[in-house]
């Protein structure tokens, strides 16, 4: 028995259990006809096309002819009414007989709001025609107007870095790197209230009797992840037939080099970040601790994905390449780099070796805090506490709790929802470490917006640090610690 | 043959285990008891790696025990536990899964002890859906499912009704009578004393008492004798050797030692009261556990 086949079990337990869940089959329901309805409803309830337009004053006879040539050239057919007098034109106006009125070929009267598609094709036909009347009048011939008034074809091509890249890749990238971010909170907050479950319910205990605290994270993280890639895949299924039933949308043509790419940073980014919140739940003790124990990866997630566009702005400076070597935003980063083609073929696998030791380094150290933590079953425990307990907790906490009377326990208990200091940490010495800490990011937020020249990256980028740092040293103490605002 | 062998272990500055050694044999049934915060919690953690030994170790058949032989051991823990939302019989086959035993096998075990415990009606239920008692009895499968050779049960009798007491200390003994090795805490000593052919008792973390049950109270000097007798209560001061050690309404319990002259004492006994039983017998495991708790 070992603890790949124990954990290939577990994973087992969490794909049968929770794809028997009425809410979890619900909630793919909900997606995929979300989804679906999304792309087909606006295609069905799309406008024709058809636009009806008044004419009324003094206007050059080819105006009505124009207007039509300009309307179908724009994918759009022009129905043209004409009116003796401006009072009857905007009457049909006011009763929305016509959508716009256009006067003496030199005012446009709509409704309310201008319709933006209709009024460059109509302004381009009154330019085209009063051109042309203004060309007689200085006597060019017809022939000589047409050719002084054709267009001139300015078309426009993205060569990037490397040839055969195209602005799909971007795109799709974009989206995949959204995607991702969606599934890492959705997915993650399910590994760490799936931890927190076991934890809550105590059959954790018996669990870890037979199997490491590695294989059962490893296992409900591949488990819950397995899942989530088969919701995706159904929604994604449900996407592409919806588009190509109503045709909405054209498909991307996408490099496969890209893509494929695209989805190992997929893999990568989920199964790093669900072992933090894996790791985070087993600090925990009851489903109640979910929202305090996962505040630092809440935090986390959202400015690492933010920074990936940043980095889209400035595929090739420093800052974008260290994000998207540094494991924690490259999930993020760095498959938009490639789609750019910004990257030489080593830089991807470097970051990817990066990011798969972190996940090891990750899985072990989260594994050595749940087996430290899973004992526990008092208030939410500290992270030092949880690291330490393996050799050494406190009594009242971990697994010295079991040798307190029962009914000491269970009082325990019932002060739970209190936060009380278990630390050697002094409040002084907290307050500090919070100080530092706010000062490093001040720096950090300042240096980062004079290296980039945009105020608002430097804000974002010293309040991300400050926030997670004062977390995780609340974390870390399980201190309160003085809100931030009173600074 | 499970052996702990000097173990220890310290939370900060408490003591749970201090060099704690005794052994539990195959086909017998071992109490393991102390007062609350003694280290039997601990110990029992200990077992299964769930607490890691500061010094000492914990052996079977004479070896340190492995992760392979580890997996197979049944547990029960103090605090019980099991998944709420899970059904029954999936569950006990997950469980028996991380054994290492086969879906197949496992599924007939499972199905033979649900049939056993009364449960075979319940197997596709929810586990929330049963009562408490059921709960227990699913949770004593869930340490059966593993086929074990050592069972570790920490307050197996808690919260049961006498029924249930009854049913749990049939099947812990025909599990002992089948070549299990079993270990379990109680604070129902007199439970213990009916069940168990060994005993252990442990004080902050360390072994105050061990041994074979019967030899144990054989080998105490101390006999009491207990009285009962109709008609209002005498004074029993006068009849040495022995001496009172309590009196209630019709019953007096009196110290003796080993070598009393029993024929006196019941003469004496019958001068003063009109008496219905005598008993002469070693002490119970009540009494040697408060005197080896008290040392």
């Amino acid at each position: 028995m070992n603890g790949l086949r124990q954990g290939w079990l577990v994973t087992k337990r969490e794909l049968r259990e929770r794809a028997r869940s009425r809410a979890f089959l619900a909630s793919v329901a909900l997606m995929v006809v979300t989804v679906a309805a999304m792309l087909i409803i606006p295609a069905v309830l799309k406008p024709d096309g058809t636009k009806d337009i008044g004419l009324t004053g003094r206007a050059p006879a080819t105006l009505a002819a124009t207007i039509q040539q300009q309307a179908d050239a724009a994918g759009l057919t022009a129905r043209i009414q004409l009116y003796a007098r401006l009072a009857a034109g905007e009457q049909a106006v006011r009763q929305g007989y016509v959508d716009v009125l256009v006067a003496g070929a030199q005012q446009l009267e709509w409704q309310g709001r201008a319709d933006q598609q209709l009024k460059t094709v109509l302004t381009g036909a009154i330019q085209l025609v009063t051109v042309r009347e203004r060309a007689a009048a200085a006597g060019l011939r017809p022939e000589a107007a047409a050719a002084l008034l054709a267009p001139v074809p300015v078309s426009s091509v993205e060569l990037g870095h490397v040839t055969g890249r195209s602005p799909a890749d971007e795109t799709a990238v974009i989206v995949m790197t959204g995607v991702l971010f969606f599934c890492i909170s959705i997915f993650g907050a399910m590994v760490l209230n799936g931890v927190l479950e076991e934890k809550a319910s105590r059959v954790v205990e018996v669990l870890l009797a037979r199997i490491p605290a590695r294989a059962l994270l490893a296992g409900k993280i591949a488990g819950i992840g397995l899942l989530g890639l088969a919701q995706i895949a159904a929604t994604a299924l449900a996407a592409l037939m919806a588009v190509t039933t109503v045709g909405s949308i054209a498909i991307p043509a996408i490099r496969g080099g890209v893509l494929a790419w695209a989805v190992v940073w997929f893999v990568l980014g989920y199964a790093l970040y669900a072992t933090v919140y894996g790791a985070l739940g087993s600090l925990g003790s009851r489903a109640e601790d979910a929202q305090a124990v996962a505040g630092p990866v809440m935090v986390l997630l959202p400015v690492a994905y933010f920074a990936s566009f940043f980095m889209i702005t400035q595929p090739a400076s420093a800052a974008a390449r260290a994000i998207s070597y540094f494991p924690l935003t490259a999930p993020f980063a760095m498959p938009g780099r490639i789609a750019m083609g910004a990257t030489t073929w080593w830089e991807p696998a470097l970051a990817v070796v990066l990011t798969l030791g972190t996940i090891i380094g990750l899985v072990q150290l989260a594994g050595r805090l749940y087996t430290g933590a899973i004992l526990h079953s008092g208030p939410a425990l500290s992270l030092k506490q949880a690291w330490v307990s393996t050799t050494t907790v406190g009594p009242g906490s971990g697994p010295a709790g079991a040798r307190a009377p029962k009914a000491l326990r269970h009082g325990a208990r019932a002060l739970a929802g209190r936060r009380t200091t278990m630390t050697t940490t002094g409040p002084n010495s907290h307050r500090l470490l919070i100080t530092m800490l706010t000062g490093i990011g001040i720096a950090l937020g300042v240096t980062v917006a004079v290296l980039t020249s945009d105020v608002i990256i430097g804000v974002i980028a010293g309040a991300g640090f400050i926030g997670i740092a004062n977390m995780m040293v609340r974390l870390w103490t399980g201190h309160p610690g003085p809100p931030l605002a009173h600074h | 043959m499970l052996g702990f062998d000097g173990a220890t272990k310290r939370f900060g500055s408490v003591t749970a285990l201090d060099g704690c050694t005794f052994a539990a044999r195959p086909g017998r049934l071992t109490g393991f008891l102390g007062p609350n915060g003694a280290g039997k919690t601990t110990a029992m953690r200990a077992v299964f790696g769930l607490v890691e030994l500061d010094a000492g170790t914990v052996r079977w058949q004479g070896r340190p025990v492995t992760a392979a032989e580890r997996v197979r051991f049944g547990y029960m823990p103090e605090e019980r536990g099991l998944y709420p939302r899970m059904r029954v019989r999936d569950q006990l086959v997950y469980l028996g899964q991380l054994c290492g035993r086969g879906a197949k096998d496992v599924g007939r075990s499972v199905d033979g002890w649900l049939e056993r415990l009364g449960l075979a009606g319940r197997a596709a239920d929810r586990l929330d859906a049963l009562s408490h008692g059921n709960q227990q009895r699913v949770q004593l499968i869930a340490a059966l499912v593993g086929d074990p050779a050592l069972l570790v049960l920490d307050e197996p009798f808690a919260g049961l009704d006498p029924i249930a007491i009854g049913a749990m200390g049939e099947l812990l003994s025909d599990a002992a009578a089948g070549g299990v090795t079993v270990l379990f805490s109680s604070h129902q000593l007199d439970l213990v004393e009916d069940l168990c052919q060994d005993v252990v008792i442990i004080d902050h973390g360390r072994v105050v008492l061990a041994g074979e049950l019967a030899e144990l109270r054989a080998k105490v000097p101390q006999r009491s004798v207990d009285i009962r007798y109709r008609g209002p209560a005498p004074d029993w001061s006068g009849l040495a050797p022995v001496e009172l050690v309590e009196a209630r309404d019709g019953q007096a319990r009196l110290r003796a030692g080993p070598d009393t002259d029993l024929a006196a004492v019941l003469a004496g006994a019958q001068d003063r009261a009109d008496i219905v039983s005598f008993a002469y017998q070693p002490p119970t495991l009540s009494e040697l556990f408060r005197q080896a708790v008290a040392a």
